[in-house]
């Protein structure tokens, strides 16, 4: 069942006249995993969550959600999904509630109870019945992760989900999307053109550009780099004489000072013992030596050749 | 599918503007009538067998004096048969009771037809425009039944507008005229007998026959609102042509084939009446057209609104 992907991309391509919009993305996800979707705007995010849920079709290729076509199959496989593409737009000349009511009544079995339950579960309960109309942007991002939440759907999309949301918002997001996926198997596919946003959220991102797909890696790979080299900092006294002597040594890549002060090297994990012995031959005294995690930014830059991440 | 057409159902009572255009409906009943019943007044009192007889001798003058042909000497005849029955059993004419007011108010159908074209122009169009028709359409419901589901919705809205002309007409009529004529038969001809009518199974079937161009032509804008998905073209163009048809006609009543045109065959009391919009047509010729307009007129919509990508 698990050994199954959720959802599954197969060669698919969208051509809209000469224009290639997607260009052959083929990826699955898992059960239970939050993949997400990185590119800078105008990549083809959102052109992609439209073939994924059925709005538009695709030039080639195909799509499966938990087995079924979405094009041949349109109503087993959308009966999964839940979404949002774009921004959670609303009939806004009717309350909330009314709004989940019309989505409820879409799908067979979603009842009273679970309505209420969704309405707590995003905290709307206090204004779910005022007309959305009078909503904050951020309501609307609740009131939208609500209706895509009503039916229990296997598979849920979002689509650039932290816009309009402040830190905190997008942190209780992350730790909703978190619970959903530990406690009912739920797969989140959420999309964004911010890097510190996909770290904070996913465990696979899919590096999308121009509608290529370049690549797709566990996000640890932003985080913690691929290679023996890393670069470590450290806190010492008299750091420009103290970098004369460790330039000279074997394996060491990288030495600088950094803005603040600090001794910046780029080496293996095994020179720093050697490193700090040298030092302290040299009687300079030691505070502290901590790794620099590198950034997203230079992991993605990395991967896309120092292209544009928007 | 009954859930769908709730849901529609939602959207459009669930907004100011839909209470907005059923009150301008009761509105232009209430005033028309006031009218109508403030000009009529004189043939209001009891002096309708006086008016039936002075009328009598105007066909009765006529038959002797201006030598018509066979079908007007009939036509004479049967009114003034028809006449004499009033004035035998002592049923009064419809003049100066409510039912005068009632029978003329159907004329205001044409608001029941602009009204709907709001409805219908807006019904798919907005969808698109305000962006829901995302969460609309990522539902296990095919796009055919949605379409359907709005389609319906919007015929049953303008049945709420030919509801409303019904009540309000026979309420207000009722009051100006006074209710003592409600019961009152319809006397006419068919096939040579004379036969008493239920005025009100009478005033429904000119409803109906009306409703045949309100549907056809909120079946154009409900078109242009799947096709364009705009809402101002579609109500735009669709009120353009429902006052333009008349006047196309008469430009092209000189060219045969402008008997295939919509607006030649949406009125089919020309058969009634016996006078057809040009020689050779039929009641089934018209119904026939009229079909082949609607099923066009259907298929484009579906087309549109299944096959094409939802960028919205
Ligand atoms: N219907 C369309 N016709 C032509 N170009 C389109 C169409 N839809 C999207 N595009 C183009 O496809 C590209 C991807 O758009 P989109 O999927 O919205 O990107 P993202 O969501 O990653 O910002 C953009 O360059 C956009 O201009
Ligand atoms: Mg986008």
């Amino acid at each position: 069942m698990s050994s199954e992907p959720v959802i599954s991309l197969q060669n698919v391509t969208k051509r809209v006249g000469r224009k290639t919009i997607i260009d052959n993305l083929t990826f699955d996800v898992p059960q239970g995993e939050i993949f997400g979707f990185l590119g800078p705007n105008g990549a083809g995010k959102t052109t992609t969550i439209r073939m994924i849920v059925g709005l538009i079709a695709m030039t080639n290729g195909q799509i499966l959600i938990k087995g079924k076509n979405i094009k041949t199959e349109f109503e087993q496989a959308i009966r999964h999904v839940g979404a949002i593409v774009e921004n959670p737009e609303m009939y806004k000349y009717l309350t909330g509630y009314h709004n989940l009511i019309h989505y409820a009544r879409m799908v067979p079995g979603v009842t009273k109870e679970r309505i209420d339950e969704v309405v707590s579960l995003v905290k709307l309960e206090n204004r779910i019945h005022e007309k959305v109309r009078k909503y904050s942007l951020g309501m609307r991002q609740r009131l939208g992760v609500a209706q895509a939440l009503l039916h229990r759907p296997s598979l849920l999309i979002l689509d650039e989900p932290t816009n309009g949301l402040d830190p905190e918002g997008i942190r209780e997001l992350r730790d909703y999307l978190r619970y959903l996926t530990r406690t009912e198997g739920i797969t989140v596919v959420v999309s964004s053109h911010l890097l510190s946003e996909m770290e904070l959220m996913c465990d696979r991102v899919a590096i999308l550009q121009r509608g290529k797909l370049i690549d797709v890696k566990p996000i640890e790979y932003f985080t913690k780099g691929s290679d023996t080299f890393q670069t470590y900092r450290i806190e010492a006294q008299m750091p420009e004489q103290a970098i004369k002597g460790i330039r000279q040594m074997a394996g060491v890549q990288e030495i600088k000072i950094s803005e603040d002060g600090l001794i910046e090297v780029t080496t293996e994990r095994e020179q720093i013992p050697d490193i700090l012995e040298e030092l302290m031959r040299n009687h300079i005294r030691i505070y502290g030596v901590q790794m620099v995690r590198r950034s997203l930014e230079d992991g993605f830059l990395e991967l896309t050749g120092g292209g544009q991440i928007g | 599918m009954v859930n769908l057409v709730l849901n529609e159902n939602m959207k459009i009572f669930r907004r100011a503007r839909t209470w907005i255009l059923i009150a301008l409906m009761a509105a232009f009943v209430i005033f028309g009538n006031f009218v109508m019943w403030n000009e009529n007044k004189s043939a209001q009192g009891e002096g309708w067998q006086t008016e039936l007889t002075q009328q009598k001798e105007m066909w009765n003058d006529r038959l002797k004096n201006s030598s018509p042909d066979d079908e007007s000497q009939t036509y004479y005849k049967e009114q003034i048969e028809v006449i004499d029955y009033h004035l035998e059993h002592n049923i009064r004419s419809e003049q100066g009771t409510m039912w005068n007011g009632i029978n003329e108010s159907a004329g205001l159908g044409i608001l029941i037809t602009i009204f709907t074209i709001i409805i219908a122009g807006d019904i798919v169009a907005a969808e698109f425009a305000t962006g829901t028709i995302k969460l609309l359409l990522i539902r296990p419901a095919n796009r055919l039944k949605i379409l359907l589901s709005k389609y319906i919705a919007m015929l049953l809205f303008g049945l709420v507008l030919l509801f409303t002309l019904f009540v309000v007409s026979v309420l207000m009529n009722g009051i100006l005229y006074g209710f003592k004529d409600i019961g009152l038969p319809l006397v006419s001809m068919i096939n040579g007998h004379i036969v008493e009518q239920n005025m009100v199974l009478n005033l429904w079937k000119t409803y109906m026959l009306n409703g045949i161009a309100t549907v056809m032509y909120v079946t154009i804008a409900f078109m242009i609102s799947s096709v364009f998905r705009s809402s101002a073209m579609s109500i735009g163009f669709s009120i353009g042509i429902l006052f333009a048809g008349n006047i196309l006609l008469e430009a092209l009543h000189r060219y045969e084939w402008s008997k295939y045109l919509l607006f030649a065959n949406t009125d089919l009391t020309q058969y009634l009446d016996g006078r057809p919009f040009q020689d050779g047509m039929t009641l089934s010729f018209s119904i026939g057209v009229l079909v082949v307009y609607f099923l066009a007129f259907n298929l484009i919509s579906w087309l549109m609104f299944t096959r094409r990508d939802v960028t919205a």
